[in-house]
């Protein structure tokens, strides 16, 4: 009744003001407004991801280099990367260091995730602290670390020789081959523990109390309530995190390039840095983007398993 | 009649005469402008008094000048961007190959820098090396960075040592040194100051890396030999094995905290260290570079020359701001002066300048008898030589060498990796 | 009864001792960093120093020679600006999107939902190098503009994806009443979704602004020189001239370019906590 009422007014005004209001329904209507709403960041997608991305392919399938044009010459670039000394030991350096400081972060992870449960005083403030190292700019945190383990003055190796657990001076930590590579996934260790910490002290904090309690009645320990209550409840949001970091840190960049730069001798190289050292310092264009291409099965697998397990509820 | 009337009357009646008549400057509403993009400066004094003489040129010639500075690490990037879109500043800093790098992109400065080779002696043979490419100047030479033999002068009086002169000397007074606990600290690892040691090194034996039509792999040959096997003994007697790992600050910080007792760098680390007031600061010295057994002296330089990009729309202007800069004695020396010895100027009759006065450790900056070269000398630094010197092909082979690989198989495996690149 | 109390005691302080080593860990590089920018040249160079605290004098020169001699002014001032326009423009087309997602149905919702929620995945350390190509046809090629265009490529997908949890917790009934009371859409969203959903808008303009802030991939590629670039390519790259590393005003630049992070995480802390929180657990 009240729409015949206003299709009365409306008949009885003038024509622009009808204009407007058609316009007014037809925004109204979800098939016109969701698609509007959704265009903007549509567009922004496909023009600066989805078409970069067909650009990073088609660069990898040709001999591009800085100022002058290119030639198609199919998959000789990824064909000749594995020729390549410094391709690798970067293949290499990327699997050890993701998987290592994905293991290391999951078990501390779950440890502090477990204490922060805990009844705590200054509660606020501990969780605070913790956070810390996640939220402060990666490439100027980093620098802290690059001047921790300075050839000459690093505090570390002053620390373990007053402990008496190193023989002076202390290794040279981002000169020699593993400790550059240790170090660098201490880095990225101390700037991703906060996020696998906080996430899954949320999943814990999701935990029904009911659930232990009863198993506490039931005789159970504390190990064995953490091992057939907790690890079991915790899976879906330890698969995201695992899932999320994997990809982070398979395409990590800040830390590598501010700490070592790729070295000792490329032993600490990942993808990424490796990428923009041949595609931008030295202008091999198509070289650089094949090898940042070797980010796409990783990325892949990532999102297919995303999709597969956890998505279906959300989207 | 007002001011706005009477200069419309002028364009109108236009002419010489009518701006003789009122005096104002021809330029009015054309004025001429470039824009220079120029490196972090080592010295931070020098980039304040470059922007005092843009101002004066300014001035003095009515073109407008804007001078952008940036890190050294990110020039390459910020040039093949300019390159690519065709656009931004004028005149660019080119340092050591980069004209061979931009050729086609770059002005041929010939005749600029011959007026300024006729004031001041022919330029430089690292200079010459660097920014002729191809018999056309593709950049003028301004100034130059070299590697010079840094010591503890205290500390070789002290033992009564001998200045080395050439680098058997050096071995002999270095096995002296690291008895004392002040090792001698040449770096073997990938950086930038290995290459500068292992270059004069193998120079001043007669050896090179590639042959001059840059093109045939000459690493292979008896000298090389002899430069691993001196790498080797220096290793074993005169050197610890933390320099495997250095960076190219690690040697500046071992002399200037007390450790090194010779390195080769250059003059950075002494001006540091008092600047810093170091304790060390009083005892370091800079001697000649060192010859080989012929006498050859050779030395690493870090030339810097300033290029035009072709697709500049105001080359006349920037030339103008080039002679203005160096082509004018008493301007050039200014600007050689603010930097405290870290840029010397690139041209043969000013090599003894009155700034190696200001400091008695700068004696021996003059360098009597000593020839500069760019990495990869003597082949024209064309990409894949270039290529060669940032793959650290040198380093690794003497790295693996000084630490159990036999010299034959380490210079076969240099040797290899050239050539691949050579082909490739 | 009061030995169990005992017992729960000990345990608490148990507790907070294992946290002690997490803490440490956490904090002592900042700890570090903040000594030695304040520490003289002299007791930072000296190889016989004890490196955890300062001995000598206290000193600022770190800090002024960092403000007067280098362009950090400039770079803060970059990084302000293109983090504060980045997040704005993300937050407005994230809104629409997520109101839009989570709300209505038209054609593709479900595939549009996952097509933004991948290029969240995608690495900027892929993109790179095709983007700065882009960026230089484009005519931003080392500007700071560059960044305000590409920073929402990761900033949109994470916005929209936090927004349509906290659309989706508001009660449909209130906005259909709205509806049927002859609101538009429209202005039901601007007048009745989006104040009940503030503190997730809160959230996601924090994040996208810590975000845009501590972005050093792009910043690096699209921006080089001096007044461009932003406060950690800046920090990073500037101070180090050759081979002489001013290491006092690399840690007074990595103090003062860390510090409006750090106001907006000391006041907004609690939306930091479940930022990161509903992505993992709501998702």
């Amino acid at each position: 009744m009240a729409i015949a009422g206003a299709g009365v007014i409306v008949a009885a005004r003038p024509p622009r003001f009808r204009l407007r209001l058609r316009l007014r329904e037809w925004l109204n209507r979800e098939e016109v407004l969701g698609p509007l709403f959704v265009t903007p960041a549509l567009l922004l997608l496909l023009v600066l991801v989805a078409y970069p991305f067909c650009m990073a392919v088609y660069f990898s399938l040709s001999d591009a280099f800085i100022g002058r044009p290119s030639q198609f010459i199919g998959i000789r670039n990824f064909v000749n990367l594995w020729e390549s000394d410094a391709f690798r030991q970067t293949f290499q350096n990327a699997f050890v260091f993701t998987s290592i400081a994905i293991a290391v972060k999951l078990v501390l992870g779950i440890t502090l995730a477990l204490l922060l449960n805990q009844q705590l005083w200054f509660k606020r403030w501990i969780r605070g602290a913790v956070l810390l190292p996640w939220v402060i700019p990666t490439a100027l945190s980093t620098l802290g670390w690059w001047w921790m383990f300075n050839s000459l003055y690093s505090v570390v190796n002053w620390t373990g020789i007053a402990l008496d657990l190193m023989d002076p001076p202390g290794p040279n930590w981002l000169g020699q081959k593993y400790y550059a590579m240790t170090a660098v996934i201490l880095v990225n260790i101390w700037r991703g523990l906060p996020f696998f910490a906080i996430t899954i002290l949320a999943g814990l904090m999701a935990i029904p109390k009911e659930l232990y309690e009863a198993a506490e009645a039931d005789g159970a320990g504390p190990v064995r309530r953490f091992w057939y209550i907790t690890l079991p409840l915790l899976k879906p949001v330890l698969g995201i995190i695992i899932l999320f970091s994997t990809i982070f840190t398979f395409s990590e960049f800040n830390i590598v390039y501010v700490l070592t730069h790729g070295g000792p001798i490329n032993s600490t190289h990942l993808f990424a840095t490796l990428a923009r050292q041949v595609g931008l310092e030295t202008g091999r264009i198509g070289e650089g983007a094949a090898i940042s291409l070797y980010l796409f099965p990783v990325l892949a697998f990532v999102v297919w398993a995303q999709l597969k397990s956890v998505r279906r509820e959300v989207l | 009649m007002n001011v706005i009337s009477r200069r419309r009357f002028l364009t109108r009646t236009g002419g010489l005469v009518g701006i003789l008549a009122t005096g104002i400057p021809p330029a009015l509403g054309q004025q001429r402008q470039i824009s220079y993009l120029c490196w972090n400066n080592f010295a931070p004094a020098s980039d304040k008094k470059l922007a005092e003489i843009g101002q004066r040129f300014t001035k003095d010639t009515g073109i407008r000048i804007r001078i952008d500075h940036i890190a050294a690490p990110q020039q390459a990037a910020k040039y093949a961007s300019e390159v690519q879109t065709q656009a931004g500043h004028d005149v660019v800093e080119m340092r050591m190959h980069f004209p061979w790098l931009y050729e086609p992109q770059l002005v041929d400065v010939s005749d600029l820098v011959r007026e300024l080779e006729k004031k001041y002696g022919p330029a430089l043979s690292s200079a010459q090396e660097t920014a002729m490419v191809k018999g056309v100047w593709r950049a003028v030479p301004q100034y130059r960075t070299f590697f010079v033999a840094t010591y503890r002068e205290d500390l070789f009086k002290k033992a009564g040592l001998k200045v080395p002169d050439t680098w058997e000397e050096l071995y002999t007074v270095g096995k002296e040194l690291k008895k004392m606990g002040h090792p001698v600290g040449i770096p073997i690892s990938q950086n930038y100051d290995t290459i500068s040691t292992a270059g004069p090194v193998l120079w001043s034996l007669g050896g090179k890396e590639v042959e001059k039509d840059g093109k045939t792999v000459a690493i292979n040959g008896p000298q090389t030999v002899e430069m691993v096997e001196w790498y080797k003994k220096m290793y074993r007697d005169c050197m610890e094995a933390e320099v495997l790992s250095w960076n190219d600050a690690s040697n500046n910080e071992s002399i200037q905290q007390g450790k090194a007792g010779w390195v080769h760098n250059p003059v950075s680390a002494y001006i540091v260290a008092r600047n810093r007031k170091l304790d060390t600061a009083d005892g370091i010295n800079h001697h000649r570079s060192l010859a080989g057994p012929n006498g050859q002296r050779h030395e690493t330089d870090v030339p810097r020359h300033i290029g035009i990009w072709k697709f500049s729309k105001n080359v006349e202007p920037a030339k103008e701001w080039i002679r203005y800069l160096l082509g004018k004695r008493e301007v050039y020396d200014e600007y050689i002066m603010s930097g405290d010895a870290f840029n010397l100027p690139a041209y043969t009759n000013l090599v003894d300048h009155p700034v190696l006065k200001t400091d008695p450790k700068f004696a021996a900056l003059r360098q009597e008898g000593v020839q500069f070269h760019c990495y990869g000398w003597p082949a024209p630094p064309s990409d894949k030589i270039q290529l060669i010197t940032n793959s650290f092909i040198l380093p690794n082979m003497i790295a693996k060498a000084v630490t159990g690989t036999s010299t034959k198989e380490a210079i076969a495996w240099g040797a290899n990796e050239m050539r691949k690149i050579l082909i490739g | 009864m009061a030995s169990a109390k005992r017992r729960r005691g000990w345990r608490k302080i148990g507790i907070h001792l294992l946290l002690v080593p997490f803490l440490i860990f956490a904090l002592f590089p900042f700890y570090h960093m903040a000594i030695t920018s304040l520490k003289t040249d002299r007791e930072m160079y000296d190889r016989k120093a004890v490196p955890l605290l300062i001995k000598k004098e206290v000193t600022f020169e770190h800090y002024t020679k960092l403000l007067r001699d280098s362009e950090f002014m400039t770079w803060a001032k970059n990084s302000l600006l293109v983090s504060f326009l980045a997040t704005t423009l993300s937050l407005v087309i994230g809104t629409v999107a997520a109101y839009a997602l989570a709300r209505l149905t038209f054609v593709g919702v479900g595939g549009l939902g996952t097509a933004i929620f991948v290029t969240y995945l995608v690495p900027t350390s892929l993109l790179f190098l095709p983007l700065a190509q882009v960026v230089n046809w484009l005519g931003l090629g080392d500007s700071k503009w560059a960044l305000v265009v590409t920073y929402p490529t990761f900033l949109v997908p994470f916005c929209t994806w936090l927004l349509i949890g906290y659309f989706r917790t508001v009660p449909k009934e209130v906005e259909e009443c709205a509806l049927v009371d002859g609101a538009t859409r429209i202005q039901a969203l601007w007048h009745i979704i989006l104040p009940i959903a503030v503190p997730g808008l809160v959230c996601a303009a924090l994040f996208a602004f810590t975000l845009s802030w501590n972005e050093f991939i792009y910043a690096l590629t699209f921006t080089s020189s001096s007044d461009e670039i932003t406060a950690s390519v800046g920090v990073t790259q500037e101070l180090i001239r050759g081979d002489i590393y001013y290491w006092g005003q690399l840690m007074a630049g990595a103090m003062l370019g860390s510090i409006p992070i750090v106001i907006l995480y000391v006041f907004f802390l609690d939306y930091y906590v479940s930022g990161l929180t509903a992505g993992a657990v709501k998702g």
